[in-house]
């Protein structure tokens, strides 16, 4: 059931800063490369919804609300299983190292219409 | 005599065909000796002619127990039978049970003339029920699990003859597509020509599955923006209602590229329509209540929606008095007489889903109020059947009972209880 890998997935990004793919890293030390880009998310809507990094950059995604968002990455090219964040309370934030070019999508999980992009160059 | 039956849930979807399965099992073996010329079930053809109304103080049970004792007494034996429905009418009733979030659910099927639960299906976690617009067949978009509420999850449509009972379909939806949600009736929708369905997912992203019923296939997703509920306007279009306060029209056109165009922004941000609006196919009226009772109404049978000029269903001094709409499904629209029904109570702010009282009815041209309707008793649910002299059919949740009502003047007139353990849904066709 995909909630229950879903879930899975959650525990595993908690706990591991890799993915498996390793295409895109959680970065959970606080060592992201310098540049990249930030995205705020407030009013039901990731407020950058595209942004454009180069490879080996990150992205910081800020919840600036108390409804709980997430960011949550379908599959596309360069990324061959789903990747589910987990929800982030006010003012808590989430960090995603991109390491090949490429276009990742990304959606928040409860509110699927909340959608967003980060362009790889 | 023949004890031929089908063992099976067929026999099983009527008391009556259960008590007849009984009799037969305990029947002396020297009757089942003499069994049977054919293997397949013997049916009992649709009843040509309405039964009697019932005489004061006679009930269903009590008619059926004299019935069956002049028949002993005149030397008639028992022939278990599997039974049939009455032909449907306007009057056919489906009351679905969503049984407070159970794996499993079930629907009752009522013949709203006789007050009778003349069948039942079984179906899985919260399916969203269809009924044909010319009574022809119901049917259910519905999820099971292979370990009942657990394991390989399988989504699905069921279709089923409205006599017999029997499924005539059974179309796998690929990937689970389902929107899993407390039963809103607009989730799925036929379309007029009876020939499609259409259901909504919610998650991952927005989208409208198209069953083709006709050719009993699953036919493909078609991805909207933030945009819920399904209204068919055509056979190829249908309108939807988008998070900005707009409505959404899709173009589906034969398989090509969905079209899509937004109406204007037709209510505030903070007007909160309700998820249980009433729509009219046979017409394009879209009836859409708020919290505080404020009533938008959109025609869509047009080539574009037109809105019409809302109605307020209270007075300001009601509203202070706490009056507001509040249930599960709180509107109902009668096409023939061009009113609406709305289920009402006093109640404090954000007690919407509690049951309500009292009916009101609008004249919706005018928006004045006809009447206003005492209950006497918490319902959640509204409908109406669209004969030319309707029944408002009132569901309380709580009690599990169909309480049937004129509509024209609110008299209850009978009910059917027992309706599993939380009927929310009433389901009815504009024949």
């Amino acid at each position: 059931m995909r909630t229950l890998v879903s879930a899975t997935l959650c525990l595993t990004l908690l706990s591991a800063p890799a993915f498996a793919a390793d295409s895109i890293q959680v970065i959970t030390d606080g060592n992201a490369a310098a540049g990249g880009a930030t995205v705020e998310i407030a009013k039901m809507k990731f407020a950058t919804p595209e942004v454009t990094v180069k490879a080996g950059e990150a992205v910081t995604w800020t919840n600036t609300e108390a409804l709980p968002h997430n960011v949550h990455f379908k599959t596309g090219p360069g990324l061959t299983e789903e990747h589910e964040g987990p929800m982030l309370r006010s003012k808590q934030t989430y960090t995603v190292q991109f390491n090949e070019p490429g276009t990742y999508e990304y959606i928040c999980t409860p509110h699927p219409f909340m959608k967003g992009k980060v362009v790889v160059e | 005599m023949t004890h031929a039956y089908r063992p099976g849930k067929a026999s099983l979807r009527s008391g009556i065909a259960l008590s007849a399965v009984l009799l037969a099992l305990t029947a002396p073996t020297g009757a089942l000796a003499q069994d049977t010329q054919t293997p397949t079930a013997q049916t009992q053809t649709p009843a040509e002619t309405a039964p009697a109304p019932l005489a004061a103080g006679e009930t269903h049970g009590t008619r059926a127990a004299a019935e069956a004792a002049a028949h002993l007494a005149a030397g008639g034996e028992d022939e278990p039978v599997v039974l049939q429905a009455p032909a449907p009418d306007a009057r056919r009733v489906y009351v679905n049970d969503p049984a407070h979030f159970a794996a499993i659910t079930q629907q009752y099927i009522v013949d709203g003339n006789t007050a009778r639960v003349v069948g039942m299906v079984d179906a899985g976690f919260l399916p969203n029920p269809v009924v044909a617009s010319d009574g022809s067949f119901f049917g259910h978009v519905s999820s099971v699990w292979s370990r009942i509420a657990r394991g390989e999850r399988t989504d699905y449509v069921e279709v089923f003859d409205p006599v017999t009972h029997e499924p005539t379909a059974d179309i796998e939806l690929p990937n689970t597509p389902r929107f899993l949600v407390g039963t809103y009736p607009w989730m799925s929708a036929l379309t007029p020509n009876n020939k499609t369905l259409l259901f909504y997912q919610f998650s991952p992203t927005p989208a409208v599955g198209v069953v083709d019923l006709a050719g009993k296939r699953f036919d493909r997703m078609i991805e909207v923006p933030d945009c819920y509920h399904i209204f068919p306007s055509s056979d190829q279009t249908f309108y939807m209602h988008c998070r900005d306060g707009s409505l959404l029209k899709v173009t589906r056109g034969e398989g090509g590229e969905p079209q899509t165009q937004n109406t204007e922004v037709f209510h505030r941000e903070d007007e909160y329509l309700i998820n249980h609006p009433a729509y009219s196919p046979k017409n394009g009226r879209l009836v859409w209540p708020t919290y505080t009772g404020k009533i938008f109404q959109a025609d869509l049978g047009g080539e574009n929606a037109t809105f019409r000029e809302p109605i307020e269903a209270f007075t300001e001094e009601e509203k202070q008095a706490g009056w507001a709409p509040g249930g599960w499904q709180q509107v109902a629209y009668h096409r023939d007489s061009n009113r609406i029904f709305l289920l009402a109570d006093q109640r404090p702010q954000w007690t919407h889903k509690t049951p309500s009282r009292f009916v009101l009815v609008i004249d919706a041209e005018t928006g004045q109020r006809i009447a206003r309707y005492d209950l006497g008793r918490n319902i959640d649910s509204i409908a109406v059947s669209q004969d030319a002299e309707p029944q408002l059919y009132a569901l309380s949740t709580v009690e599990r009972t169909l309480f049937i009502h004129d509509a024209a003047t609110g008299e209850e007139t009978s009910s059917v209880d027992q309706l599993g353990h939380g009927p929310q849904v009433i389901t009815t066709a504009d024949m």
